[in-house]
């Protein structure tokens, strides 16, 4: 017995031996020590400016979200009305990074910003790569524009198009049957030539789209439509253009936007400065969609639906 | 008298019986003599202590290392022991409810004991990573092989405690293995549901 006793001895022992030598095997070969930066955000307080973001083409979801998330202009106006209703906050940077969108949808968050800006929020739109046509007409609505000197922007104008595909269809022998209770019902159809008539009545829509347009930009500029007119042909300018031409107040980086935007609203410089932030439960949810959202490739490479639009965009 | 009792090496009668004759070492702990309860918790220490190792000789470490092996050594320590106490708990309780007597005290000891094979773990990775000849395969190919033979320990451990034969001990050693899961499982489902029924 006594022998087994000292056998089991001499195996843990062993086990102790082994412990030390991976020890001191780990010690030598450690990696240099990895700095571990901890970002701990500690909760802000008081009043303070907020941030909005425009970015990519503006328009309404055409999909129902799955998960019941706000997508496309209503999540910025989700979150222009959150912060509507948010005593604490005086100003609002809407950061805007967009070639435009649909008119709808553009002119529904010129509308609730011009809200804002009657409840004396301050507005300051901050234009990053592009903010041009819909971009700039959102901007329109902010009581002071600042944009980089390479910031594409201007684009003034309304635009639809959609193609004739009439020699395609020939072609190929193909040949639509169209039955429709007026005659403007299929404008715009790819199978065939555009009439004069239809051109007409696209031109005053276009041209009604357009004057809003003007009036929208005159009376947030508060410029006279005269003056604005002689740039507003659909020229695409830099931000150094823009200035001259008047339509933006200033040049500056999105932290001279911050900065400006305490100051117009009269806060002390290390004011609060609310991001817009997703919670982590909204960030799964977000990503999840993406699981749930089935893409038609198809769909997304051939969308009739897209021809139409009356857009404020740039297209290139 | 401590000293007397440790020079004496009776106390190895436990790991040694563990290792060869589970049978005995339920024996050896119904004997009392000495005292087992205290002594089993040094089975989890040493297996605590030789997991953190070799998990660390798997991958190059930072000198976070001597955090782990101090204070996180601690750490996994009680974290063990909780589990060992609350899986030992449902094994009794199950015991009880097949009619056998409880024995809490003496189920804790022995569940303690049958997890010495894990530490093994330790000097047959390490030949591995000297040899570098699959360590990480290795390490999970002989976690599993030492789990099973740390069951082995139990199931035999509980036969001999309540005289049961190997298959009721076999159902009261996965009883905790088999709560968890189920619990786990309802939990999971009813969270879901719920979270889905908010949602649509």
């Amino acid at each position: 017995m006594d022998r087994n006793r000292k056998i089991l001895i001499s195996i843990l022992s062993m086990l102790v031996f082994t412990a030390v030598i991976a020890i001191v095997h780990i010690s030598m070969n450690l990696n240099e020590q990895t700095a571990v930066t901890l970002s701990m955000k500690t909760p802000q307080f008081g009043a303070g400016v907020a941030i909005v973001r425009i970015e990519g083409p503006i328009g309404f979801s055409v999909d129902r979200s799955p998960l019941h998330l706000a997508r496309g202009s209503e999540a910025v106006i989700k979150r222009l009305n959150e912060l509507e209703k948010n005593s604490n906050i005086r100003a609002v940077i809407v950061r805007i990074n967009s070639p435009g969108g649909t008119v709808a949808a553009t002119q529904e968050i010129y509308n609730k910003l011009w809200k804002l800006r009657k409840k004396n929020i301050q507005l300051i739109a901050s234009m990053g790569e592009i903010a041009a046509s819909g971009g700039y007409y959102v901007a329109s609505a902010c009581n002071y524009i600042m944009a980089n000197q390479g910031t594409i922007t201007g684009s003034i104008g309304v635009i639809a198009a959609a193609p004739n595909l009439k020699g395609l269809f020939e072609r190929f022998g193909i040949k639509m049957n169209v039955i429709k209770s007026g005659k403007f019902k299929d404008i715009m159809s790819s199978h065939r030539d555009m009439r004069d008539d239809e051109r007409e009545l696209l031109q005053q829509l276009i041209d009604l789209s357009y004057n809003r347009f003007l009036k929208d930009i005159a009376l947030g500029r508060n410029m006279n439509e005269s003056d604005i007119r002689p740039y507003a042909d659909g020229r695409v300018m830099t931000g150094e253009t823009a200035l001259q031409c008047k339509l933006i107040d200033g040049i500056g980086t999105f932290e001279d936007s911050v900065y400006k935007a305490k100051e117009l609203a009269g806060l002390a410089s290390d004011a609060p400065v609310y991001e817009e932030e997703k919670s982590p439960i909204e960030e799964i949810l977000f990503s999840m969609e993406t699981l749930f959202y089935g893409r038609n490739i198809l769909k997304e490479q051939f969308n009739m639906d897209d021809y139409y639009r009356l857009e404020y965009r740039l297209v290139p | 008298m401590i000293l007397a009792k440790f020079k004496s090496l009776l106390w190895t009668d436990f790991f040694l019986y563990t290792i060869v004759d589970p049978r005995s070492l339920y024996r050896q702990i119904g004997k009392n003599d000495p005292k087992p309860f205290l002594l089993s918790f040094t089975v989890p220490a040493i297996t605590s202590l030789a997991g953190i190792l070799t998990q660390s000789l798997l991958s190059v470490q930072s000198s976070f290392f001597y955090t782990k092996i101090t204070y996180g050594w601690i750490l996994v320590f009680i974290f063990d022991s909780f589990l060992i106490i609350i899986s030992a708990a449902l094994m009794d309780m199950l015991a009880q409810l097949l009619g056998n007597k409880g024995n809490i005290r003496e189920m804790i000891s022995l569940i303690n004991y049958s997890h010495l094979p894990r530490a093994f773990i330790l000097p047959i990775v390490y030949i591995f990573v000297i040899l570098q000849f699959a360590p990480v395969f290795m390490y999970v190919f002989f976690s599993t092989v030492l789990f099973i033979w740390s069951a082995f320990i139990a199931i035999l451990g509980i036969s001999e405690m309540h005289s049961l034969d190997t298959g009721k001990s076999l159902l009261i050693f996965i009883f905790p293995y088999l709560f968890t899961s189920v619990s786990f499982f309802f939990m999971i489902f009813l969270a879901v549901v719920s979270a889905l029924s908010y949602l649509v």
